[in-house]
């Protein structure tokens, strides 16, 4: 079966004819994209699955990686912490490192093509050393929130993006002015990679045995890294305030060891800490590649909580609603733009609003699992990774075609 | 009834383009309304339908949202609900009346009011794509048929996207029937329509009364289908 055929049992039969039509202006054209590694982390995630996708779609679309020393990467890691806008110490020598694994890479990448992607900043400075004519247009694909970013970093990869014929950022609020055309494409889920894809029942009735959870008590769930902005201490309290009303009530919160990050493991000793002897709620260390077990415990969950501070787009939330759950989220991010009262959860702006919600949620079994029904619904209409690619593909029309207001495909 | 060209049913979607710029307070907006280019108007004041996810919104534009639940003032946000767009004459028509709003309601207020922040309204414009679904529909009994499971992108574009085309003055359900020398009872139904106040699922659903109430009470003829 083709991968489209796949999607198609999942989306329609509609959304994959807008995605053939569009693909039918765009046939033939030589797309590459460009990002800093083949596996791990949310961009070659993307990539895994857009590019044969286009390809099957019949565009002609190759990926690139960028080979680099690693100091270069502690250098890309300040810049990705310096367009969050913290703090970062940067040396002159440092933005040379930079600029000359671009100039290499030019070289040595094929980048001929009519439209390159280049995500985030590690090969941003790309088309400075591509020689004129080998690329028909630059894209620069922004997954980061670069709305208040640290002045020195924004001033040096501001040069590079004037190169540019267009950006892509995750939501409107992570832009900054630029002189190009800034497109707004939010991320997506794959609904059938392992952390989104049905599972059977024995699987998910395993996990819970192993992680200690009973399955017929309500279970509570936030899935993210030990992080103060993530607010697991805000989660505990919540907890702690709804057990009184709800004895039988399990939390669980899941993330990443903190092994590698100083001040994640601080929090997670503090949430350790609060936690203390609770038997009913885990604080669970999952390995990275974890899917299934994320996967089954959203499957698990009664209530999923995202209580973030500060979020970006909040890929864990659209993924508990294509689930069907109802999510409590802060208000922030992208969660303000999944979450909506009574319809796909609540927003929530403390810890006793978070309680309040949930006791809201428990009581009214027949609502919870409508905004589940919706949630879901609402996922598949915006936050799938065909959607997805329809944005990428009308983008290119759009900048075929400048002046047209509306297109006709 | 005799058909020259069937009804070609389409279906749309938007690329949002970010304009980098925020508004944070009642200041701003009236610049904003001011200065902003006319993509960015309309994307806040016709195309924002497209958005209104869950037939939540009490109010049919952006800038009416905004101010009721952002900043909290609830006159301007009445106020700018019943700037119909559709019925200025052109876009800087529609751009003067809302700031004559905006500026109205600043002029008597000694502090403009503020958003929290994460609540600012960030600015954006848009592009439509619009697709052929491939659907053609031969009679009004079959087009009653087609508005009912019609998806609300569809309604969207045959409506409010059709009224940008003719410049405000029809839709294309009722100029195909019109087109079609169908009775003009029908035609004028759907016209009276108050689209502008309705989201897209609500208007799917006066479509279907209109059509219905004609199929119904119509020969036997007219509901057949070629």
């Amino acid at each position: 079966m083709r991968l489209l055929d796949r999607y198609e049992e999942i989306v329609g039969h509609q959304e994959v004819e807008r995605l053939r039509r569009l693909a039918e202006r765009l046939a033939g054209k030589r797309i590459v994209h460009v990002n800093s590694t083949r596996s791990g982390g949310g961009v070659a995630e993307i990539l895994g699955w857009m590019v044969p996708l286009m390809e099957e779609l019949g565009i002609n679309a190759r990926w690139e990686v960028i080979t680099a020393p690693s100091d270069f990467y502690r250098v890309t890691k300040a810049f990705h912490n310096g367009l969050q806008g913290l703090p970062v110490s940067l040396r002159k020598s440092d933005f040379d490192l930079h600029y000359e694994v671009n100039r290499e890479n030019a070289q040595r990448l094929n980048l001929e093509a009519d439209i390159v992607f280049v995500h985030d900043p590690q090969p941003i400075y790309l088309p400075q050393f591509t020689p004129a004519g080998q690329v028909g247009r630059w894209i620069w694909r922004c997954h980061i929130d670069a709305s208040r970013p640290n002045r020195t970093v924004w001033k040096y990869l501001e040069k590079a993006v004037a190169h540019y014929s267009g950006a892509i950022f995750s939501m409107a609020a992570f832009a900054r002015p630029l002189a190009c055309p800034m497109f707004v494409i939010p991320p997506s889920i794959d609904p059938l990679s392992d952390k989104n894809c049905s599972i059977p029942e024995a699987e998910r009735l395993e996990t819970l045995a192993s992680l200690g959870i009973d399955p017929e008590r309500p279970l509570l769930l936030q899935v993210s890294r030990f992080d103060r902005f993530k607010d697991p201490l805000g989660v505990i309290e919540a907890y702690r305030l709804l057990k009184p009303y709800y004895p039988a009530v399990q939390l669980a919160l899941a993330g990443g060891s903190a092994d590698d990050d100083p001040e994640g493991a601080e929090v997670l000793h503090d949430v350790l800490e609060q936690a203390g002897n609770d038997a009913d709620l885990k604080v669970l260390m999952l390995p990275p590649d974890s899917h299934r077990t994320i996967n089954a415990l959203q499957r698990s969950a009664t209530v999923v909580l995202q209580k973030s501070l500060k979020e970006g787009f909040g890929l864990t939330v659209t993924e508990a609603l294509w689930k069907g759950k109802p999510v409590i989220g802060g208000a922030c991010g992208g969660i303000t733009l999944q979450v909506h009262d009574y319809h796909t959860g609540f927003l929530v702006y403390s810890p006793a609003g978070a309680a309040y919600r949930i006791r809201y949620l428990l009581r009214y079994v027949d609502k919870r699992q409508r905004m589940g029904q919706v949630g879901r619904e609402f996922v598949r209409e915006h936050f799938l990774l065909t959607r997805n690619l329809r944005d990428y593909l009308a983008m290119l029309l759009c900048l075929d075609h400048p002046d047209s207001e509306t297109l006709v495909v | 009834m005799e058909t020259t060209e069937p009804f070609c049913v389409m279906d749309c979607s938007l690329i949002r383009c970010a304009t980098g710029r925020a508004v944070f307070n009642l200041r701003e907006l009236l610049e904003a309304v001011r200065t902003v280019s006319d993509a960015v108007l309309e994307h806040h004041m016709l195309r924002c339908a497209l958005e209104n996810h869950f037939e939540l919104y009490e109010f049919p534009n952006d800038l009416a949202r905004w101010c009721w639940t952002a900043l909290g003032d609830n006159v301007l946000g009445e106020q700018l609900g019943v700037v119909d767009p559709y019925q200025q004459p052109s876009t800087s028509a529609l751009r003067a009346a809302l700031a004559n709003v905006v500026e109205d309601r600043l002029w008597g207020l000694e502090r403009p009011p503020w958003c929290r922040p994460g609540l600012e309204l960030h600015l954006i414009e848009s592009r439509l794509i619009a697709y052929d679904t491939g659907e053609r529909i031969g009679t009004p009994a079959a087009l009653l048929e087609a508005v009912e499971r019609m998806s609300l992108r569809s309604v969207y574009f045959h409506v409010h996207e059709a009224r940008r085309r003719t410049a405000g003055h029809t839709d294309d359900f009722s100029l195909w029937l019109e087109t079609s020398g169908m009775e003009a009872s029908l035609v004028t139904a759907l016209r009276e329509i108050d689209f502008y106040f309705l989201n897209l699922s609500q208007l799917r659903q006066a479509l279907s009364e209109a059509f219905r109430h004609y199929v119904e009470g119509a020969p036997a003829v007219a509901r057949s289908t070629p």
